[in-house]
């Protein structure tokens, strides 16, 4: 029983990562062991970028979705009629949110995008040095 | 009537910013030599110079004249557009930015050849983006019309001939190595040109008594909570989505060094439109307040013209209203010659093999075509008009692009009939749309407003068809697609220093 490169940073592998588990158990003998790393390398480097690119997509819907829901909320703010008599330097505030309110989120939102996304590929990188380390390239 | 001004101002303004981007443009073409030059400036420039230059690029005569002329005209429905426009880059980072950069592709039919190898998608591509290259260009060179119009009292049609001989002429000569310096020049022109008379006015206004005027200017009528949340939802779909397939956008992205890159560039490119959209904003506030005789479609666009010769007045006002001219001059040019220069990049690739020659005749032609058309039709508002080009755009070419960088299953099948599909429903909704308006101008019932605003049905529709064909169409998923996806997302292996000399991580 060959055990799998080990796996044991939870902090830098995605929750989707399954646990690799062999079954096979192969006879001894080189060319068969060097036959097995090499497609166990492959396998393993396939499974890196599948979890990365999951990642980069789980990231872009969560920001997308939390942008969507500032513009609502902005909508739905505005639309206070409370907001109609307040007047600021001769401007009501439901004006004046609707005019000025979706730029801070926006920016805001898109600074937590690349910073996100920059360290999915550094923790891509760690974990795709990790199985150089074990084995050669397919 | 509109206010007449002072034409001299109008020549001098003019022929000013006409003459600095001529000049940086042509100092720049003596850098510019190579094939690879003439397309993507070699993929050298620095992320703040790109984003300069895709706000440059970007910001339309719909930015500098028509949101300022459309919260003056519809009130608070009028505010939506410029945050879809500036968030329809949020979505480019989150979704396209450093992927697309990592593809390589020039232009958009390069990506979806590469990532479909298919030529007839290839082909389907190139017309889409030629087609919505043109309709991009129209209102631009309507909006350089009427700022001709206004600032000198030519006929409206020497506008837009002055702006169509000048892009060709900058284009076919200098391709985009001088486009790059020439639109981040733009950029910071059109921030000024908006900035610096915006602040004017507020500063001119403080002292009056604001909160008599406001219950007139600021009706409850037109005011938030008045907005139709379905035409609103729409548009937003439109403008957010748009903006990820927009051809003068996309091939910007190719200059970066690398996929990270990419995505600051973009991050820039938000946080300079954010700052941008304040002032034709706030405009169009003060507008509504001072201006309301404007408030009429054909007259509302030119609010950002005159309001500053209003307001302020004397040398000072000359001066602001020649700033604001000169700044919405450079829009028509930037957005123009950057749109030239996509759909120079595309057709003479199509047709011509990419050659330097090829690109310059196309660049003449790109230029001509839309110019007829605008001497030809009568403008609707500039916001407007370029909201149905997003609406295109998106319900087009944003799905496949999405669908292809996120999704193996795509085949080029999924992606002609989805792309067919978007472009029909659209197209035909908005022409039956403007064909049920009861006259030019008049405002919309709810039906023809559902139809002139359709990214709403017309994207989920092309998403739809482009999933279910590649899916059980019977088309083959292209060969080879895992090492694809694995291009597009896995990041490059970095130097020890990038480009800006930040030591890189991992």
């Amino acid at each position: 029983m060959i055990e799998p490169p080990p796996a044991d940073d939870p902090g830098t592998t995605a929750p989707s990562r399954p646990e690799r588990v062999r079954v096979t158990a192969p006879l001894s003998g080189e060319p068969l062991r060097a036959v097995s790393r090499v497609s166990q390398a492959a396998d393993a480097e396939s499974v890196i970028v599948n979890g990365l690119i999951r990642s980069q997509l789980r990231l872009a819907v969560i920001c997308a979705i939390g942008f969507s829901a500032a513009l609502v909320a902005i909508a739905l703010v505005a639309a206070l009629p409370a907001l109609d008599d307040l007047l600021v330097a001769g401007v009501p505030v439901s004006w004046l949110v609707l005019a000025f309110g979706a730029y801070p989120p926006l920016v805001a939102i898109a600074a937590i995008a690349v910073l996100a996304a920059r360290r999915t590929e550094v923790q891509f990188r760690v974990l795709s040095q990790r199985t150089d380390l074990d084995g050669p390239r397919a | 009537m509109i206010d007449e001004l002072d034409p001299l101002i109008g020549y001098l303004a003019i022929a000013a910013v006409t003459v600095v981007t001529a000049l940086i443009g042509f100092l720049a073409v003596r850098l510019s030599r190579t094939t690879s030059d003439f397309y993507v400036a070699s993929r050298t420039v620095r992320p703040w110079w790109n984003a300069s230059a895709i706000g440059g690029e970007y910001l339309s005569a719909a930015s500098v004249l028509g949101v300022a002329g459309l919260i003056l005209l519809q009130g608070a429905e009028g505010l939506w557009f410029p945050i879809g426009y500036a968030a329809g880059y949020l979505m480019l980072l989150l979704f396209v930015a450093a992927p697309l950069r990592r593809s390589g592709a020039y232009t958009v039919p390069d990506f979806t050849a590469v990532r479909l190898q298919s030529r007839t998608v290839r082909r389907l591509t190139s017309v889409l983006v030629i087609v919505i290259g043109w309709f991009y260009i129209v209102p631009q060179l309507q909006g350089a019309s009427l700022t001709v119009e206004i600032a000198t009292g030519l006929p409206p049609w020497a506008g837009a001939v002055a702006v169509a001989v000048i892009v060709g002429v900058i284009v076919a000569a200098g391709g985009m190595r001088s486009i790059t310096y020439v639109q981040a020049f733009q950029f910071w022109l059109k921030l000024t040109a908006v900035a610096i008379p915006a602040i004017a006015m507020l500063l001119v206004v403080s002292g009056r008594d604001l909160d008599s005027a406001a219950a007139e200017a600021f009706p409850a009528a037109l005011g938030p909570v008045t907005v139709d949340p379905l035409a609103t939802t729409s548009l937003m779909v439109a403008l957010l989505l748009g903006t990820l397939g927009l051809p003068h956008v996309l091939v910007r992205f190719t200059t970066n060094p690398d996929g990270d890159a990419a995505r600051r560039t973009t991050l820039i490119v938000v946080v300079l439109l954010a700052v941008f959209y304040l002032f034709p904003v706030t405009i169009g506030m003060l507008g509504r307040v001072h201006a309301s005789d404007l408030a009429e479609p054909g007259l509302a666009d030119g609010l950002t013209l005159v309001l500053p010769g209003r307001l302020v007045g004397g040398l000072l006002g000359d001066v602001l209203t020649a700033l604001v001219i000169a700044g919405a001059f450079g829009a028509f040019l930037s957005t123009s010659s950057g749109l030239v220069v996509s759909l120079a990049g595309v057709i003479s690739q199509e047709l011509a093999g990419g050659t330097v020659r090829g690109f310059r005749i196309a660049a003449l032609g790109s230029t001509l075509v839309p110019l007829v058309v605008v001497l030809l039709i009568e403008p609707l508002g500039l916001a407007g008009s370029v909201g149905l080009v997003f609406a295109f755009t998106a319900s087009t070419l944003s799905p496949v692009l999405v669908l292809g960088i996120w999704w193996r299953g795509l085949t080029a099948r999924g992606a002609i009939w989805g792309m067919t599909t978007g472009a029909l429903t659209c197209a035909a909704a908005v022409a039956i749309g403007l064909a049920m308006r009861p006259e030019a101008g008049a405002s919309l019932d709810e039906w023809s407003a559902a139809l002139t605003q359709p990214a709403l049905y017309t994207v989920p529709l092309a998403v739809l068809v482009t999933v279910a064909v590649s899916r059980w169409g019977g088309g083959r998923r292209p060969s080879g697609i895992d090492r694809m996806l694995a291009r597009l997302h896995v990041p490059e292996a970095r130097l020890d220093d990038d480009i800006d000399g930040r030591r890189s991580v991992g």
